[in-house]
C-alpha cells in the first residue's frame, strides 16, 4: 500500500490563485470581505482537520491558539515595528510554540480529558489578556496592515487588499499542508489514530508524533488568529469567544473532518450562516433575541446533524457510497 | 485568622457546589462512558426553570424541586433522543472516540442560544430563601452566611440521599451494575437501557440543584452568559477528574478540593487568576495523579 508522492501538486494552486485573482475583480465589496473571512476560516479549518481528523485530538483550544497569534503579531508590530509581513510569520511562530506546549501535556491526555483541558483553557485564557496593559485589555489592540501599495491603482479597495492577503496565506498553507499530509507524517498520524498500540508496535513514537501534530495546528491556528485580526482590525478579548472554537468545529466536521478536500465547505457556511439567519429572522419579523442567537443555533445544531447523520462529513460520505456502489456493481459483474 | 476562616468557608461553600456538578458529570459517565460537556448548559436551562417557578409562586422551595424536576425530564430526553442516535450511527468510523464530545458540545452550544432566544439576554434574578449577609462572632463579621451554611446542608443531604440510593436500594444495585458491567446486568434481567436514562435523570437534577445555589450563592443574576455557568462547567469536570470520574465520593473530595484550592489563589495570590487557576490545577493532577484520588485504573492516559 506504500504510495508515492513525489509531486507537490502545486499547478491546482496556482491556478485556484488565478481564478480567485479574476474572482476579486469582478464581485461587489462585500462579497470580497466575505471572501476573505472564507481564507481564514479556510486555513483555521485545516488546523482543526490537522489536528481531530489526522492525528484524533479533540481540541477547543484552537480559538485561544488564534487569540496567542493575533495578540503576537499585533504586539510584535506595534511595540517591536516588525514589518506588518514578518508578523504573520511571529504569529505562526508563537502559536506553535504555545502549541508545542500544550500538545507535550496533550500528548499524555486521551479523548474526553483533552477536550476538557483545552475547554479550561479556551474560556481562561482570552480573560487573561485584560491582565496586561501590553495587550490593551477589553479595547484591544490596533492591527493595521496598512492601505493598499498605490502601484495597484487607485481603484484599488482595502478589503481586496485584505482578500488578496488572506486568499494568499490559506492557498500557501492549503499546499504546504496537503504536501505533509501525504508525507510518512501524515500517515504516522493517521497510524495512531485508527490504533495506537499498532501504530507503537510499527515502531511509531505516537507521543511525539501527536506533539508535531498540535504543534503544526497551533502554528496555523495563530496565523488565522492573525488573519482574523486584519480583516476586524483590531484584536481583543471579544473577538475568540468559546463560540469561535465551536464554529470551527462544524465547520470542521461539515468539511468532513477526515480530509482536507472539503475545508472549502465548512468555510463557505460558516460565513454563509450569519447572512442565512439574517434572512430568515428577518422574515420571521422576530424579535432582538432571536435574531442574535440564531447564527448559534445554526451552527450547533449544525454541529450536532453532521455528528448524527454524516458523521465523516458529506463530501466523504457521498465518496464512500460511490465506492461502495462501484464495488458492487462490480462483483455483479463477474 | 478571621481570613484564613474566610477564605475556607468561601472555599468549602464553592466546592460543595462544584461537587454537585461533578456528580452529574460521574453519573452520566458511568451510565454512558460519555462526557457531558452540556452539563453546565442543562443545568443552565434548569436554573430558568426554577426562575419561572419563582416568578409564579414566589417561594424558593418549590422552585428548586421544580428546577430538578425539570432538569431531569430534560436530561432523560436527551439520552434517550440525542445519545440512543449517536450510538446507532456514530459508534464506528473514524470519529466515533470524538463524536459524543462533539455532540454534547453541539448541544452545548443549542441550548445556550435556545435560552437566550427565549429568556432573552438580560440578568433576571432568584433571590434566595435565606439572608447572604455574614454571620458575626465575637465582633467580627464573617463571610460566611445563613444561606451559604443552607447551601452546604442541602449538598450533604443531597448527596446522603444519593448515597443511600445508590447503595441500600434496587435502582441502587442496578445503577451500580450497569455501571461496571452492562453485559452481564443485561443477562441478569436489568434494564440497561432504562437504568441509563435514570442516570442521566439524576445528573440532571443534581445539575439543577448546582445552578440554583450556584446562582443564589452569587449575587442572584441569572443570564444565559453569566460567568457562574462558564465557570460551572469547567470547574465541574475539573471536579470530576480530580476524584477519578468513576466514583461519587472522589467527585464529593475533588470539588470540596478544588472549591478550597480556587479560594486560595484568589484570596493570597490574585483575584485575576479566577479562570487560569482552575485550568493549571487541572494540568497538575493530570500530571501528578492522572488516575485521580480515589480512581485505580489508568484510562484517561493515552
Amino acid at each position: 500500500m506504500h504510495k508515492r508522492h513525489n509531486s507537490s501538486h502545486i499547478i491546482p494552486f496556482i491556478l485556484g490563485g488565478v481564478v480567485l485573482y479574476f474572482i476579486s475583480g469582478m464581485v461587489d465589496e462585500l462579497r470580497v470581505y466575505q471572501g476573505a473571512s472564507i481564507a481564514v476560516y479556510v486555513v483555521a479549518i485545516s488546523s482543526i482537520i490537522l489536528l481531530t481528523g489526522y492525528s484524533g485530538q479533540v481540541s477547543l483550544g484552537n480559538g485561544a491558539l488564534m487569540a496567542v497569534g493575533a495578540y503576537a503579531a499585533a504586539v510584535s508590530h506595534i511595540s517591536w515595528h516588525i514589518p506588518i509581513i514578518l508578523s504573520f510569520f511571529v504569529a505562526v511562530l508563537v502559536a506553535a510554540l504555545a502549541g508545542a506546549l500544550l500538545g507535550a501535556a496533550a500528548a499524555r491526555l486521551s479523548g474526553p480529558y483533552l477536550a476538557g483541558t483545552t475547554l479550561a483553557l479556551a474560556i481562561g485564557l482570552p480573560s487573561l489578556a485584560n491582565q496586561f496593559s501590553i495587550l490593551g485589555g477589553e479595547q484591544g489592540l490596533l492591527f493595521d496592515v496598512g492601505f493598499p501599495p498605490l502601484s495597484l491603482g487607485e481603484n484599488f479597495t482595502q478589503y481586496k487588499w485584505f482578500f488578496w492577503i488572506a486568499a494568499l496565506a490559506a492557498l500557501i498553507m492549503m499546499w504546504l499542508l496537503q504536501n505533509i499530509l501525504q508525507s510518512r507524517y501524515g500517515r504516522t498520524w493517521r497510524a495512531g489514530r485508527g490504533n495506537e498500540v499498532a501504530a507503537q508496535l510499527a515502531g511509531i513514537n505516537t507521543g511525539r508524533s501527536k506533539i508535531l501534530a498540535f504543534t503544526l495546528s497551533a502554528g496555523l491556528a495563530g496565523l488565522a488568529g492573525a488573519m482574523l485580526s486584519m480583516t476586524i482590525g483590531t484584536v481583543s478579548p471579544s473577538a475568540f469567544p468559546l463560540a469561535l472554537s465551536f464554529s470551527l468545529m462544524t465547520g470542521a466536521v461539515l468539511s468532513g473532518i477526515t480530509t482536507l478536500g472539503g475545508v472549502i465547505i465548512g468555510a463557505v457556511v460558516l460565513v454563509a450562516i450569519p447572512e442565512i439567519a439574517d434572512v430568515v429572522a428577518h422574515r420571521l419579523g422576530s424579535s432582538e433575541s432571536v435574531t442574535t442567537n440564531l447564527p448559534g443555533l445554526i451552527v450547533s445544531g449544525l454541529l450536532i446533524l453532521t455528528v448524527l447523520f454524516v458523521p465523516n462529513g458529506p463530501v466523504e460520505q457521498h465518496r464512500a457510497r460511490k465506492a461502495r456502489h462501484e464495488a458492487e456493481h462490480n462483483s455483479s459483474k463477474k | 485568622m478571621i481570613q484564613l476562616l474566610n477564605t475556607i468557608l468561601i472555599g468549602v461553600t464553592a466546592g460543595g457546589i462544584y461537587s454537585l456538578m461533578a456528580i452529574s458529570i460521574v453519573l452520566v459517565w458511568r451510565s454512558t462512558r460519555v462526557i457531558n460537556f452540556a452539563q453546565a448548559g442543562m443545568a443552565l436551562l434548569s436554573t430558568y426553570f426554577g426562575y419561572e417557578a419563582m416568578v409564579q409562586l414566589n417561594s424558593f422551595w418549590i422552585a428548586l424541586p421544580v428546577a430538578m424536576i425539570g432538569g431531569a425530564i430534560f436530561a432523560a430526553l436527551v439520552e434517550i433522543i440525542l445519545m440512543r442516535l449517536l450510538v446507532k450511527h456514530s459508534s464506528t468510523g473514524p470519529i466515533a472516540s470524538v463524536a459524543p464530545i462533539i455532540a454534547t458540545l453541539g448541544l452545548l452550544g443549542v441550548i445556550r442560544a435556545v435560552v437566550s432566544m427565549i429568556w432573552g439576554g438580560q440578568d433576571v434574578r432568584i433571590t434566595g430563601p435565606l439572608s447572604n449577609d455574614g454571620f458575626s462572632v465575637g465582633g467580627e463579621t464573617l463571610v460566611f452566611s445563613p444561606l451559604k451554611l443552607l447551601i452546604l446542608v442541602s449538598v450533604v443531604v443531597l448527596m446522603l440521599l444519593l448515597s443511600i440510593l445508590f447503595q441500600k436500594t434496587n435502582i441502587g444495585l442496578a445503577l451500580r451494575a450497569s455501571a461496571y458491567a452492562p453485559e452481564i446486568a443485561r443477562l441478569s434481567g436489568v434494564k440497561v437501557d432504562l437504568v441509563r436514562t435514570l442516570g442521566w435523570a439524576l445528573a440532571g437534577a443534581a445539575g439543577a440543584v448546582a445552578g440554583m445555589l450556584q446562582t443564589v450563592n452569587g449575587n442572584g443574576n441569572l443570564s444565559p452568559d453569566s460567568i457562574e455557568f462558564s465557570l460551572l462547567l469547567v470547574s465541574g469536570f475539573i471536579a470530576a477528574v480530580i476524584g477519578g470520574l468513576e466514583s461519587l465520593v472522589g467527585a464529593v473530595i475533588g470539588g470540596l478540593l478544588l472549591g478550597i484550592l480556587i479560594s486560595f489563589v484568589l484570596m493570597y495570590v490574585s483575584s485575576a487568576l479566577f479562570f487560569i487557576a482552575p485550568f493549571v490545577i487541572l494540568l497538575a493532577v493530570l500530571f501528578i495523579r492522572p488516575q485521580g484520588i480515589i480512581g485505580a485504573k489508568a484510562g484517561r492516559r493515552a
